[in-house]
């Protein structure tokens, strides 16, 4: 049997293909959203992975350090290698600091660490740790900085030893990893005047050896949990595991962002499917006349139907094809990471698929309410 | 005996209801045998599209009878679950201005309407090709609609009327949209199938020249359907 969808859309197969690639940029924007999302929660989880802990020890009643702020005593650390089963603390410090490039602003994630101890809570793509307490510091490569750069911090310059590649924060910041000592001067020490004032209102503190949070490697066979409540209970600070704290950046963090991204998502699918409702339903009014010849003929509502579609689900594939084809093109060019899943993709052109199924009901039914008489004139 | 393809008796069809009701064909009786031609003549607005819409199962009439080859079709109600398949099988159309589907070539319009009826495509395309050479358009199988004249797609909407071997033609002003000559010659052609091909033809038309090559004439005058003598 001749295929009419086909036959109808290869005598205009141009106008076709180039309305479907239309709609097909919407669902390319679709997919570039639900990448967007996933980057987000691929971003987050850089920093937490790449320090890889057993446990987050974090101030009493914070989320710390990533979601809340969160301040501790850094000789808390002592006391808490004390602890049955802890094999590793590393202090750490967290600040989002804004440096230049060729007097551009750049927004960065500042990681302190003990850079003398043999962690390393990163993965360098060229150049080295640091080795000396001396104002050295490692960049990612997003920065635009290259080995042996100056980087101006604070009151400081540091010199460029080390780049990493994609080490963003959760919020998508490129990363930049100083030594435990000259991060907390950065971010708790105070200007000289500043000090002065506070010494005359009556001794307020200038104490420096602070940090935001200790991650803890455990011993093989403890338990985390376990490790957990004992820190809990004796320290009076939070304990987290690495999954709870998982669980914070993904879920609470970044939820919000994600049912925005959804919601706008679920805008552009419903704009997608009015788009081929309309452009499947002006085609099949266009089409109005052959359609009452060929019930005049003799043609089964079967066919019809068939026919329109046919023709919806091709524009929905081909949109999709499109829009997948401009996801993939586009997706290094946006300033965030986009990560492309097929499986995203997959359940995605179920959706369009089932959309255009949909977008073909109002087409088929003014279709087959069309009077064969209407054929013939008189 | 000669065989009626067409039997009309007492039909009738009324548009709306009470008094706002019109009646457009009343109480028509007459009957069309195989092999013949005949004219619907009448004023626009006579009743006679609505007349041969119900000759071809596309309107229902309001009452009295129908019968195509020998089945009915119409008893006060249809009595027939699928009138499409009527007008596939028994049924051949062909209207004023060709009306085929542009976007299927002149071998595809034609084949349509066999594949429709489940004939397979190799059998239908010769049937097809035999129809077009037999119809003068046998060159131009694979142009569309687009690209041929209007004789020439007037023939081609012939041959699509009869490649499903219909017992019935029903043709609304066939010849139009073509000039004298090139109606002249589709009429001779309508004439001649009927003959050789036993198809009782009905065709509207107000082209009174046309009118010798029929065998009959009904004219249809406010819904009155009357035959006119000595045709």
């Amino acid at each position: 049997m001749i295929n009419l969808a086909w036959r109808d859309i290869s005598h205009s197969l141009g106008k076709f293909i180039t309305t479907a690639l239309g709609v097909g940029l919407l669902i390319g924007v679709v997919l570039v959203m639900i990448g967007i999302y996933r980057g987000m929660v691929h971003d987050a989880m850089i920093v937490p992975n790449n320090i890889a802990p057993d446990l987050w020890v974090v101030q009493k009643e914070t989320l710390g350090p990533f979601a809340e702020s969160s301040r501790l005593h850094e000789d808390l650390k002592y006391s808490l290698k004390g602890f049955e089963g802890v094999s590793a603390v590393h202090p750490l410090t967290f600040q989002g600091v804004q440096i230049h490039k060729n007097g551009k602003p750049i927004r960065v994630y500042a990681l302190g660490y003990e850079s003398l101890s043999s962690f390393q809570p990163f993965t360098l793509t060229s150049g080295t740790a640091i080795k000396i307490r001396n104002r050295e510091i490692i960049v990612d490569t997003k920065t635009g900085f290259k080995l042996g750069d100056e980087v101006h911090l604070g009151r400081n310059r540091y010199t460029v030893v080390g780049l990493t590649h994609k080490a963003v924060s959760s919020g998508g910041d490129p990363m930049i990893y100083l030594d435990l000592r000259e991060a907390q001067e950065l971010q708790f020490l105070f200007s000289n005047e500043q000090i002065r004032n506070d010494r005359e209102r009556g001794g307020a503190s200038n104490a420096t050896a602070m940090v935001n949070a200790f991650s803890l490697t455990l011993k093989a066979g403890f338990d985390p949990k376990t490790v957990g409540d004992e820190i809990q209970r004796w320290k009076h600070q939070e304990v987290y595991t690495a999954q709870e704290q998982s669980d914070i950046l993904t879920k609470n963090l970044i939820e919000r962002s994600a049912k925005q991204i959804g919601m706008f998502t679920m805008i552009l699918l419903i704009v997608s499917s009015v788009i081929i409702s309309l452009i499947i339903y002006t085609m099949t009014m266009g089409k109005m006349k052959e359609i009452a010849i060929l019930k005049l003929i003799g043609a089964s509502n079967m066919l019809i139907t068939k026919m329109i579609a046919q023709q919806s689900l091709l524009m929905g594939a081909i949109a999709f094809a499109g829009g997948a084809l401009f996801a993939n093109a586009s997706a290094n060019y946006f300033p965030k990471t986009v990560i492309l899943i097929p499986s995203d993709g997959l359940k995605l052109f179920a959706v369009v698929i089932i959309i255009s199924i949909l977008a073909s009901l109002g087409g088929i039914r003014s279709a087959l309410k069309i009077d064969p008489a209407s054929a013939i004139g008189g | 005996m000669k065989k009626a393809v067409i039997s009309v008796q007492n039909m009738c069809k009324t548009y709306g209801e009470g008094e706002g009701a019109v009646t457009a064909i009343k109480e028509a009786t007459f009957e069309i045998y195989a092999g013949e031609t005949v004219a619907l003549l009448g004023p626009s607005g006579s009743g006679k599209t609505t007349l041969i819409t119900m000759i071809g199962c596309i309107t229902q009439p309001t009452s009295g009878k129908l019968t195509l080859d020998g089945d009915l079709m119409y008893d006060e109600a249809w009595k027939i679950d699928d009138t499409r398949r009527i007008r596939r099988e028994k049924i051949g159309f062909i209207f004023q201005a060709h009306n085929l589907i542009p976007f299927l070539n002149v071998m595809e319009n034609v084949t349509i309407v066999p594949q429709m009826n489940g004939v397979k495509s190799d059998a239908a395309n010769q049937t097809a090709k035999e129809l077009l050479d037999y119809l003068g358009v046998g060159d131009k199988l694979t142009k569309m609609p687009s690209q041929l004249s209007g004789g020439q797609s007037q023939r081609v909407a012939i041959a699509r009327s009869l490649a499903n071997t219909p017992k019935i033609i029903l043709a609304d002003e066939p010849t139009a949209a073509l000039d004298g000559e090139r109606a002249l010659s589709v009429m001779q052609l309508l004439r001649k199938l009927a003959h050789e091909q036993a198809v009782a033809i009905v065709v509207v038309t107000h082209d009174e020249r046309m009118l010798p090559l029929f065998d009959r004439i009904l004219r249809v005058e406010d819904g009155v359907v009357k035959e006119e003598l000595g045709t």
